[in-house]
């Protein structure tokens, strides 16, 4: 009998995102536990609760059990469908929180999404839009998604906490991936940036604008930070600024750093100078870092190698984050998949940072999704 | 006579003859050394049109292209799994015989009977894997899936068998393997060009099937029970170097074609229920594609599983170590069958065997003679009911024969026709076609015209008398054979009854082995957690590789220094060392200290000095980047992973307590907890191990753990204990931002200089570094010539030049040599520039295609390159166990059926499955009903699938997509179109060829397969419609507008159509309004024109279907021995009906009436007067006389009343109504009183006739009385006279 695959359990809300998101493609349930069950406000969160209808919209057959409290969730996953879909996030988190996990689902649909995300596209916690639309998507042309329909489209900007930003995301469909080899990071040539202002003067941007290249002319050149202030309702309802910056190296990899401003009422006033200052030293460390992936990309890129044809894929990262350690260990876990992670120390040449290679063979998958004409 | 039959010599036209003399000819003549057409007559070819040069230009191209095929990764591991040959035919026709042939050939070893695959070294690079392949579509099925090479055996004496056009088809849909046809049987043609032309026949009739110029073998003959040598050793020299192309299914599974099997379930628990589920490990080659442990696998007649545990074995045949010779030595051909009882000498996991084969081995070659004493002794059955038995088979197969007479319209389709053996009882399913029988008898024909013409033969009776005979002897000989094989079926039953036994004996061994094993592993990892031994043994050697790899190869040195013994010694000594010493960056310093201390202390021996100097270099570059500060890391984390660790360095302290107990290594032992915090302090600086911080830690739902730390109070309470550092990661927020915690401090120049090479001011690497390669370049393309104007142009091109060639012309005249040394490199340099311009113009015409080929070969190259270095523990945890590797696959909760009828004839696959192909869910495909299946396939009629790996029945519903997209049920497949079809069952990737049977049990007549097609699409959801129509009636009709009932049952239902187009179904077209209060679900409609209160209205729509949710895998292999091939699932309706005699219940509308036809009655021509007038004389109607004048006198006149006389009139009308009235009544009473009148005169005169009756009955008795009285009286007075 063709069984469903027995389920995975895991306990506790963190990389509930993951989960799901390896069930979904590995078809394979999966149960969480003990959400927040100690918590004085037990069970799912609003924007998660948000995110599980997200992938109802994209996802065809598939079956979500919440028990009464929010505590236990069991997902079977159906097969992505995508689609024209529209969604409203919720605005305790950005729009950077649903797109990450888009990015991984969207190369594998039965239609090629395209969907329109309504929420906070800048903020604090998560990647914001723009760092996404300028390192995740020339990171999965380098797998060979890529045509005219592949394109992330800032509408609206909104601010937390109240949100009213828009993005238009389309992405094409792929039966297969390419496997990649990104072993040489290059050299950075050119740094770019986005000052955004909504809601406060457009002088604020120009501010940060100066401050950052302060920092950053020191090292490179080629830099140029546009300013961007969105008025009337493309400006969301909340006010706030931020920066982010990009630096793109010869051989094609995208290097980020982002800082935005606190919402509204919460917290102090961010001078635009310090904030400028600030992020050109985020991207600093990040350069530090190095690697041919971005920091928030890493398990992205792990993902896609993961399910590669049957090749060697090799990526060099920077530093692994927490969140790509735990990723690591849920592919495993999905895919049975482990990488061959080398260390690669980085002697005498100043550039940054401890780097790691991380090689696997991908398991062949295809999307199964797609329909053959 | 003779001279006139003789012919007369005809000149050859054509042929080899011909032609050599037609080129004497032109020699003759001084042209034929200009074979060259173009250069014999170039105007002929010269340019004539731009346009059809350039047209012809592009065929030439496009046909060029076509020949591509899409370039694919060359996966093929270095050391390939043995090739599968597939020996495929109908029975008796010489399979096992071939089979036992080519081992023969290859191994100089002979198997007597041969039971599953047998592997066999071939060659120096190739080895084989020979299975046999009976008749049992299931076991057809199967083997199609996992050949590489199918080995077709034909019986040219008989011709094709439907099982080989089956097997054909099978193989075209699951990918199509090399298929090699071997002709046999041979031997039985006396006539040479019979011979001939059957092997001609039968060559293009597989060649149609397959490819043109397949290679077809032909075995000439038997001698003494096998084929001739030298025939063996050439399909053997095919077979060996047959290439092969990739096929898409059996390169992205991984398969492994089983060749042993073990019952490994705890023989308590059978005791207890016999019908428990096994746990069973089965062995062989894995093929195709890498298999992970964990995955899911289905085996093809069982069902699904998951691996629970697989791990290699050493090969139990390997390819030869060096090939240096040409040829194999006796040593290295070896052969490796288990099911057999062939192996020699195995090795597993679990236990050694050794086979001592020879006392079977050396049977001798048993003659005819005793081979039929031996059949009859072995004989347990009576012969009368062997004959009872084969009566049975002849009688339930003579009913088909008759139904296929009939011919399929002219398809190039095979008949199926039954044959018998007589002898035998065996059933043969010959595959005719009908273009062959009939030049086939020409041919005949053509043979006796010849043979008369030559005189040598007589007449086409002696031939077919001779075919007779020969296949009389066929018969017997095969006779003879099934007695044997009979007799050797009987001795594998014995074999089978020995294995289970043999099993269940060796399994104490078996365990008892394995603890030894595991023992083993324990005292090699010396004293490591208990738990998860296995894999901590496996993470240390590949930690141990890793090592050994980042410390420039400390190895190397070993070897260098002391011997390949010592190294070794070392080596496993080192090995869980290693392991914890490069587990952290700490670890080695803290080891490091305490080796210090120790050569301090004590004299070392020299291996602990070798360590020590591989830990040094070890050390070394950690240190560094210790040095460096790396990238802060998210603190939560580390303070998780601090407790592993900590733990990891205890165990590692105690490891290396016990390897250097004698190097007084207790004193570091005094302060663990301080140097533990020390190591922690420089863990949070350098490098972790990140391998085992990631892999090492896995952690799934640790709820067990939960469980008893928390405490109970009082019984009813639990203390909720503060949850630890992991449990909070569990819920904290979930972000893929990777904070900075310890950022530096980015206004230090020092700070800043670390990552001024990251930028493209920075200093580049010298093979990218522009300057440097300029000065490259300038080196190569400094000087050069001109090679037209013969000018030397120089590099260093300045004011100077002029004044240095002065100077070099004074040089040249002084020294000669210098000159000749400059004209070397000056060539030199010509020649590489040259290279380099070939180089680049040969590249330069790369095509798209070359590109993507190159990028293809280059990745292959890095597959094999990535891992190639490392052992194959490791090496299977990365890339899963790759194929070639001998493996050993444990399986959980096997159905006990698959251990009790274990049948070692029938192929056992493993066929791993991708990702979710484990799942369920509606699947899509293209279909096509066989052409020769004879009938069509109905909508809802279970059906077996061979898709993937799998074989299940399920309830297909077949369907057409319309122009729109829709897709319309359709109630049977088309005949000669393709159709879709959609059916509930496993999840198969799109583009997986996939056939149909209707059923896999027994032999059925004709052709089986009954479609073939592709899965389109995959989803969870379906949309296949069936059209609805609504009617309804006018029951109020204005001018357009009409009210129609009858269609919908409530004003809710007639608002969801509001909008629908309807019809009438005289085709006024129409639209629903709006619904009506009364009555209920009527509605107002528009429509183009009036409509009749008779007209129809109708509404077409389209009722979405709902597809059965039924998936049954066929479980073949569960069926007990001998009846493998006779499952049988889910019968149809049709099947149901027939079994339980339910007649259909026909619709009473439908059925036929006796058709009355009424009379017609046509009314008279009337053919108006001016008509008739108009007509032309003979067109006039003329049979009607016509009506005569009626003189005047003789028409009588109207008669008009005067209003009184109408008066009077009318009175007398009614009075002569009341009148004639009156008469009438009078006129009934009359006749009544008549009637009555009658009647009683009638009495009357019956009474009179009674009374006259009466009275001459009187009369006559008192006449009669007389008359007597007179009588006696005149007798009386007579005598009375007398007296």
């Amino acid at each position: 009998m063709a069984t469903q695959a027995h389920s995975l359990s895991y306990a506790g809300c963190n990389f509930l995102r993951q989960r799901l998101v390896l069930s979904t493609l590995s078809g394979r349930p999966v149960k969480i536990r003990k959400i927040r069950a100690r918590d004085d406000n037990p069970g799912l969160r609003d924007f998660e609760a948000s995110f599980i209808r997200l992938l109802d919209k994209i996802t065809n057959g598939s079956r979500i059990e919440i028990n009464q409290t929010g505590t236990t969730l069991y997902y079977q996953p159906g097969l992505l469908y995508g689609g024209s879909v529209e969604h409203d996030c919720s605005v305790l988190r950005g729009i950077g929180y649903y797109l990450e996990s888009l990015l991984c689902l969207a190369p594998f649909m039965k239609h090629p999404l395209k969907i329109v995300l309504r929420g906070v596209t800048n903020d604090q916690v998560d990647p914001s839009v723009d760092v996404l639309k300028a390192t995740a998507l020339p990171l999965l042309k380098q797998f060979g998604i890529d045509g005219e329909s592949f394109e992330l489209k800032i509408v609206r900007r909104g601010m937390p906490p109240g949100g009213g930003g828009e993005v238009v995301f389309s992405c094409p469909v792929r039966k297969v991936l390419k496997p990649i080899q990104l072993t040489d990071p290059g050299k950075i040539k050119r740094i770019r940036g986005m000052a955004y202002s909504v809601r406060v003067s457009p002088q604020m941007a120009n501010r940060i604008v100066d401050s950052a290249r302060s920092i950053l002319n020191k090292f490179l050149p080629d830099i140029y930070i546009y300013t961007d202030h969105m008025k009337g309702v493309n400006s969301g309802k909340s006010p706030g600024f931020g920066l982010s910056l990009v630096a793109e190296t010869t051989s094609g990899t995208f290097l980020s750093a982002e800082l935005a401003s606190n919402p509204q009422g919460q917290g102090a006033a961010v001078l635009p100078e310090d904030l400028g200052r600030n992020c050109a030293r985020l991207l600093l460390e990040e350069i530090y870092r190095g690697g041919c992936v971005d920091s928030t990309n890493q398990s992205l890129a792990l993902l896609l190698m993961t399910l590669g044809q049957q090749d060697v894929s090799k990526v060099l990262l920077g530093p692994l984050s927490p969140y790509t350690i735990e990723f690591l260990r849920h592919l495993k876990s999905f895919f049975q998949i482990m990488f061959k992670i080398e260390t690669k120390p980085c002697g005498e040449e100043l550039k940054g940072g401890d780097k790691v290679l991380m090689t696997c063979v991908g398991i062949g998958f295809s999307n199964l999704s797609k329909t053959l004409k | 006579m003779e001279a006139k039959d003789q012919k007369k010599h005809r000149k050859k036209n054509s042929g080899p003859k011909a032609a050599k003399k037609k080129k004497r000819h032109l020699q003759d003549l001084q042209l034929g050394d200009e074979e060259d057409a173009r250069k014999r007559n170039p105007k002929a070819f010269a340019v004539q049109s731009a346009v059809r040069m350039a047209r012809s230009f592009h065929r030439t191209q496009d046909l060029k292209t076509k020949k591509h095929h899409i370039p694919v990764v060359d996966r093929t591991p270095l050391e390939p799994p043995p090739i599968v040959v597939v020996v495929m035919g109908p029975p008796k026709v010489g399979k096992s015989t071939l089979i036992q042939c080519l081992i023969r050939n290859f191994t100089r070893q002979k198997l007597t009977e041969i039971r599953g695959p047998v592997t066999i070294v071939s060659g120096k690079k190739r080895r084989l894997t020979i299975i046999e392949c009976g008749c049992d579509i299931n076991m057809m099925i199967d083997l199609a899936k996992v050949a590489d090479l199918v080995l077709m055996l034909i019986d040219a004496s008989f011709g094709f068998e439907m099982e080989t056009f089956e097997f054909l088809n099978i193989c075209q849909v699951h990918g199509f393997p090399k298929i090699m046809g071997v002709l046999t049987h041979l031997d039985s043609f006396k006539h040479n060009k019979q011979l001939k032309k059957t092997k001609k026949r039968l060559k293009h009739r597989f060649w149609t099937e397959v490819y043109p110029g397949a290679k077809l073998f032909y075995l000439s003959g038997m001698v003494h029970g096998e084929y001739q040598n030298q025939e063996i050793h050439n399909l053997g020299r095919f077979i060996t170097v047959m290439k092969f192309r990739p096929l898409t299914w059996q390169t992205s599974h991984p398969y492994i074609l089983a060749d042993r099997m073990e019952d490994l379930t705890n023989p308590e628990d059978i005791r207890t229920n016999i019908k428990c589920d096994r746990k069973v490990s089965l062995y062989g080659y894995l093929r195709g594609a890498h298999l992970k442990n964990k995955s899911q696998i289905h085996m093809p007649g069982v069902g699904d599983f998951a691996v629970s545990d697989i791990s290699f074995l050493p090969d139990p045949c390997a390819l030869p170590e060096q090939q240096k010779k040409r040829c194999l030595n006796e040593k290295e051909k070896l052969v490796y069958a288990p099911l057999s009882g062939v192996g020699g000498v195995l090795y597993d996991k679990d236990a050694v065997y050794v086979d001592l084969g020879g006392s079977h081995g050396f049977q001798d070659e048993v003659g005819p003679t005793h081979e039929l004493v031996q059949s009859l002794i072995s004989t347990h059955s009576t012969i009368d009911a062997k004959m009872a038995s084969s009566r049975v088979t002849l009688f339930s197969d003579s009913k088909p024969l008759g139904s296929e007479d009939i011919d399929n319209q002219g398809l190039m389709m095979p008949k199926e026709e039954k044959q018998m053996d007589l002898k035998t009882g065996r059933m043969r399913r010959k595959a005719i076609f009908g273009d062959e029988d009939e030049p086939g008898d020409s041919d005949d024909e053509e043979d006796d015209e010849m043979s008369e013409d030559d005189g040598l033969e007589n007449g086409s009776s002696d031939e077919e008398a001779e075919e007779e005979e020969n296949a009389e002897m066929t018969d017997q000989y095969m006779a003879i054979k099934g007695v044997k094989r009979r007799k050797l079926e009987e001795l594998e039953e014995d074999g089978e009854m020995d294995l289970p036994a043999f099993a269940d004996s060796d399994d104490d061994l078996e365990r008892s082995s394995a603890e030894e094993g595991e023992a083993e592993e324990a005292d090699e990892s010396s004293e490591e957690e208990d738990c998860t031994a296995g894999e901590k043994g496996i993470s240390g050697s590949k930690a141990a590789g890793e090592g050994s790899k980042a410390g420039l190869s400390p190895a190397n040195c070993q070897s260098d220094r002391v011997n390949l013994e010592k190294s070794l010694l070392m080596k496993k000594a080192a090995l869980p060392t290693f392991d914890s010493g490069h587990c952290t960056a700490e670890e080695v310093f803290a080891s490091e200290d305490e080796s210090e201390e120790s050569s301090s202390l004590s004299a070392e021996e020299e291996d602990s000095e070798n360590e020590e100097a591989i830990r040094k270099k070890l050390s070394k570059p950690s240190r560094v980047s210790s040095g460096q500060k790396l990238g802060p890391r998210n603190l939560i984390d580390e303070t998780s992973d601090i407790e592993n660790l900590l733990k990891e360095e205890e165990d590692y302290k105690e490891e290396n307590n016990d390897s250097k107990e004698t190097s007084g290594a207790l004193k570091w032992k005094e302060d663990l907890s301080r140097k533990a915090a020390e190591a922690f302090l420089r863990q949070q600086q350098a490098a972790p191990n990140l391998r085992t911080l990631i892999y090492g830690t896995v952690t799934e739902d640790n709820e067990e753990e939960d469980g008893d730390t928390r405490e109970e109070l009082g019984g009813l309470f639990r203390v909720n204990q503060p949850d630890r550092e992991c449990k909070h990661k569990a819920d904290s927020l979930d972000c893929s931002r990777f904070l900075v915690e310890a950022p530096h401090d980015w206004d230090l120049e020092e700070v800043m200089n670390s990552i001024r090479d990251c930028f493209v001011t920075g200093k580049w690497e010298d093979d990218k570094d522009a300057a440097k390669v300029l000065a490259e370049d300038e080196e190569l393309y400094g000087d050069f010539e001109d090679l037209e104007t013969g000018d030397v142009h120089k590099g260093k091109s300045g004011p100077n030049t002029q004044n240095e060639d002065i100077e070099k012309e004074v040089k040249e005249e002084i020294d000669p040599d210098e000159e000749e040394s400059a004209k070397k490199k000056h060539l030199d340099k010509k020649r590489k520039l040259k290279e380099m311009f070939d180089a680049e113009y040969d590249e330069g015409e790369s095509t798209y295609f070359d590109d993507l080929k190159g990028e293809m070969q280059k990745q292959a190259q890095l597959n094999r390159a990535e891992f190639e270095d490392q052992d194959d523990e490791a090496r299977v945890q990365y890339e899963g166990f790759r194929p070639g590797m001998y493996v050993r696959v444990e399986i959980e909760n096997v159905p006990c059926e698959f251990v009790q009828n274990f049948d070692p004839h029938y192929p056992i696959i493993l066929g791993g499955l991708g990702n979710s192909e484990g799942n369920v869910g509606y699947v899509q495909m293209r279909l096509k009903k066989h052409r020769w299946y004879k009938k069509i396939l109905k909508s809802r009629d279970p059906i077996i699938f061979s898709v993937g790996w799998r074989r299940f029945q399920t309830i297909p519903l077949y369907y057409i997509e319309d122009h729109n997209g829709r897709q319309r049920l359709l109630k049977y497949t088309p005949q000669h179109m393709h159709s879709g079809a959609a059916f509930w069952g496993p999840i198969t990737p799109q583009g997986t060829g996939f056939l149909a049977i209707q059923s896999v049990s027994g032999i059925m007549p004709d052709f089986r397969i009954a479609a073939t097609g592709v899965v389109l699409d995959l989803d969870k959801s379906i949309k296949i419609v069936k059209k609805l129509k609504l009617t309804g009636f006018p029951y109020k009709i204005f001018k357009n507008t009409s009210f129609i009932k009858g269609m919908f049952n409530s004003a809710l239902e007639v608002a969801k159509f509001e909008g629908a187009v309807i019809r009438t179904v005289s085709g006024i077209r129409g639209q629903i309004k709006k619904a009506l209060r009364a009555p209920e679900g009527a509605f107002r409609a528009s429509f183009e024109d009036k409509l009749l209160m008779s007209d129809i209205v109708f509404m077409r729509t389209w009722y979405p279907v709902s597809i059965p949710a039924f998936y049954n895998p066929v479980t073949s292999l569960l069926k007990a021995v001998g009846e493998k091939d006779t499952w049988s699932g889910m019968r149809t309706t049709g099947q149901l009906r027939l079994a339980h005699g339910v007649r259909l219940k026909a619709n009473k509308d439908s059925l036929y009436k006796p058709i009355l036809r009424q009379k017609k009655h046509f009314n008279s021509l009337h053919i108006p007067k001016a008509l008739q007038k108009a007509l032309p004389f003979k067109n006039k109607p003329k049979t009607q006389a016509k009506a005569g004048k009626v003189p005047k006198d003789r028409r009588r006149p109207a008669v008009i009343r005067e209003p009184h006389e109408r008066k009077i009139l009318a009175l007398l009308d009614a009075l002569s109504t009341v009148h004639s009235q009156k008469m009438k009544k009078a006129k009934e009473q009359r006749h009544l009183h008549n009637k009555e009148h009658f009647r009683a005169k009638q009495k009357e005169e019956e009474e009179k006739l009674k009374r006259q009756k009466d009275l001459r009955k009187k009369l006559f008795q008192i006449q009669g009385q007389k008359e007597r009285r007179n009588q006696k009286s005149s007798l009386k007075g007579a005598e009375g006279q007398l007296q």
